[in-house]
């Protein structure tokens, strides 16, 4: 795919993600409809914090590479799924995790203590995505409101129990350096998820974080890290015997645990993430990986072959390990258009795709299978989340992200800096002196379908056409020919546009 | 009222009570009035310790009569081998003559470790030996005790020269 086509606009699929994603971000706080998973509690591979976490990092990678010139449609929704992210219901689990006593560290449970600050201690598998997602906001939105010392808050009371609120005041840097210090106690093998167990998974968003600290502040924290993690992984391997990712090691012993399973989603996930710093490796193992993860089906469509899980200590293991989804995210970082789509048919005739107020989803379904075999299951991450993301992806889109730092151009050019809420944005896109945007809204639903044009101030005499007809012109931030209607017109910062409310249109506002 | 919360844990927090290479007690405050280098590894070690111990004393002989203003001292992470003794003969054979070896009890290192935030772990050779991989940052304090800033192994000597001569000429 060419860097143009990328930004040629979204299919109705894509836009039904994007506006699923804005849908949960709207939910009342404590409203997780849609969103809770097979297990208790939030300590599986489907908790909340990681369907916001790829939700915003799918928001993020959208916006990098398909819709750069709709900040105003990004920003919004970010920030309220990351609103979420600091609610307790996200991340209080961690005062019973923190305990241990997990299978893998049972012997340890009489040493750990319980603590309630979700990030001081271990638990990278949620301080990293604090970290990294509070500074891409900075960086994808140069807004640096987490930069303020204790604008990151994580505060817990209860009227019922507890005594005291407990707050722990973070802000993007400290929390990055934070972070950082772990990593480097911890020889750079990495920081523990659970206590004692060290996944790569989970440390690779914390190494987006300190580039993307990095990319703000002109440091060089991510290379001294990943150089660091390069050698210390080489006394376990990154791959075991097999060929796939080894899943963790064991702060204690140093014992590695392998990916015996060949769990799809062990791979996918840990791939899909490695690629950003380490993308030669990544692509030289993933042929000989990805054939061993999927199965072929019928016209093309393509699922996982998931082996059953062991019993542990007499007990069937349920956890959504949303092995489907992770093999389409990585397939869609690899540009692996053949899989991707296999997977997308696959998902799209078995997998009951589902719309809802204009958003596209995948509902929980826990049947693993349907009468014919046909794989069925659904947990809400990869339901809400995760196709989501494979579908909105671009080849290497986490690699460019890591590895192109953002030109001037995105934040300078015209682009949409508001987006009513019953408005969607297929298209956003600076080019050649020309904005281009394509806007769907619909009547009877919250919003008075305008969005405003930005960015107008150093900019001169220009001309607004919709569906190929001139409807007004204008000069900087004035406008000087409007329709009768009014749908054009001059705001403080910009100009707003009012979309007609059937259909789509294609708008270009060309400059001159 | 608002409660006051404190933002974050500290990172490089710097305290230390230890002894010298002559036996005896050192602590943070000893060192005040002059910039401190510190640098952590363990006698043993074959690779690392020589080449940065060798390369941070070529700067400070560069720095002339600047040097003067700097201490610059090298803290065991294996204190069941590096008595004051050990590090002060291995320090004078080497020609690492500018720094002070700083050794102490093994709670008292894991304390500093702690405090450094410095990763060692002990790793056994087949021959019975054992090996102490190590953090390899230089980190610099001012003279009043602050943190300044850390430098990885990498750092070359004319990039740690030049930071150097940049704060000792204010």
């Amino acid at each position: 795919m060419d860097r143009r086509s990328e930004t040629a606009g979204l299919d109705r699929f894509q836009s039904g993600h994007l506006r699923h994603f804005d849908n949960l971000s709207r939910r009342l706080p404590n409203d997780w409809s849609l969103m809770k998973g097979r297990s208790f509690g939030q300590d599986d591979f489907g908790a909340y914090r990681f369907q916001l976490a790829y939700m915003l990092y799918a928001l993020a990678l959208t916006h990098l590479h398909r819709l750069p010139a709709a900040p105003g449609f990004f920003k919004p929704v970010y920030g309220r799924l990351f609103e979420k992210l600091l609610l307790p219901e996200v991340w209080t689990y961690w005062h019973d995790s923190s305990r241990g006593g997990s299978i893998f560290n049972q012997h340890l449970a009489h040493s750990y203590k319980e603590e309630w600050d979700p990030v001081v201690r271990d638990n990278i598998m949620f301080s990293a995505y604090v970290q990294s997602l509070s500074l891409l906001f900075n960086y994808l939105f140069a807004d640096d409101r987490f930069a303020k010392p204790g604008s990151l808050r994580f505060k817990f009371w209860s009227y019922f129990w507890g005594g005291e609120p407990k707050v722990f005041a973070y802000d993007q840097n400290s929390l990055n350096e934070h972070i950082y210090w772990l990593m480097v106690q911890s020889g750079y093998v990495g920081v523990a998820c659970e206590p004692n167990c060290v996944f790569q998974i989970c440390n690779q968003p914390a190494i987006l974080g300190f580039r993307l600290h990095d990319l703000l502040t002109g440091g060089s924290r991510a290379e001294e890290v990943t150089k660091g993690y390069e050698l210390a992984w080489r006394e376990f391997g990154r791959l075991g015997d097999d060929g796939h990712y080894n899943m963790m090691v064991s702060e204690d012993t140093k014992a590695v645990r392998p990916n015996v399973g060949k769990s799809p989603w062990v791979d996918a996930w840990c791939g899909a993430l490695m690629n950003m710093w380490n993308r030669d490796f990544v692509r030289l193992h993933y042929p000989s990986q990805i054939r061993e993860l999927v199965v072929e089906g019928a016209d093309g469509a393509l699922s996982v072959r998931v082996r059953p899980r062991p019993e542990v200590m007499g007990e069937r293991v349920v956890t959504d390990d949303c092995d489907f989804g992770w093999v389409a995210v990585w397939a869609s970082e690899m540009g692996d258009a053949s899989t991707l789509n296999g997977l997308l048919r696959h998902a799209d005739r078995f997998m009951n795709p589902t719309w809802l107020d204009r958003g596209l989803y995948y509902p929980r379904n826990d049947q693993t299978e349907d009468a014919f075999g046909n794989r069925t299951l659904m947990e809400p991450h990869t339901g809400n989340t995760l196709l989501g993301y494979a579908r909105l992806n671009v080849p290497d889109g986490l690699w460019r992200l890591f590895n192109e730092p953002l030109d001037i151009g995105f934040f300078k050019n015209p682009a949409l800096i508001r987006v009513a809420e019953n408005v969607d944005v297929q298209r956003a896109v600076f080019i050649d002196d020309t904005l281009h945007f394509r806007l769907a809204s619909q009547d009877g639903e919250r919003g008075d379908g305008n969005i405003t044009v930005g960015r107008l101030v150093d900019r001169s005499s220009w001309v607004l056409d919709c569906d190929g007809h001139e409807i007004a012109c204008g000069n900087g931030g004035k406008v000087t020919t409007s329709p009768s209607d009014a749908s054009v017109a001059a705001e403080a910062d910009g100009v707003s546009v009012r979309c007609p409310s059937l259909g789509v249109h294609d708008f270009e506002m060309t400059f001159t | 009222m608002s409660t006051q919360v404190p933002i974050g844990p500290p990172g490089v927090m710097g305290g230390f009570s230890l002894l010298d290479h002559y036996g005896r007690h050192v602590d943070d405050l000893t060192y005040r009035g002059s910039y401190v280098l510190m640098f952590f590894g363990f006698t043993h070690c074959k690779v690392i310790c020589p080449r940065n111990l060798a390369k941070l004393s070529k700067v400070l002989d560069r720095l002339e009569s600047f040097a003067e203003r700097v201490c610059a001292l090298y803290v065991t992470v294996d204190p069941a081998r590096d008595t004051p003794e050990i590090m002060r003969a291995y320090l004078e054979k080497q020609s690492y003559t500018r720094f002070t070896g700083l050794t102490g009890a093994p709670k008292n290192i894991r304390d500093v470790l702690s405090s450094f935030r410095v990763y060692s772990r002990r790793r056994d050779d087949e021959d019975g030996g054992y090996q102490m991989p190590h953090s390899a940052f230089t980190y610099l304090f001012d003279p009043r005790g602050r943190f300044v800033e850390h430098w990885p192994a990498a750092m070359e000597a004319d990039e740690i020269y030049l930071r150097l001569t940049r704060l000792l000429e204010d």
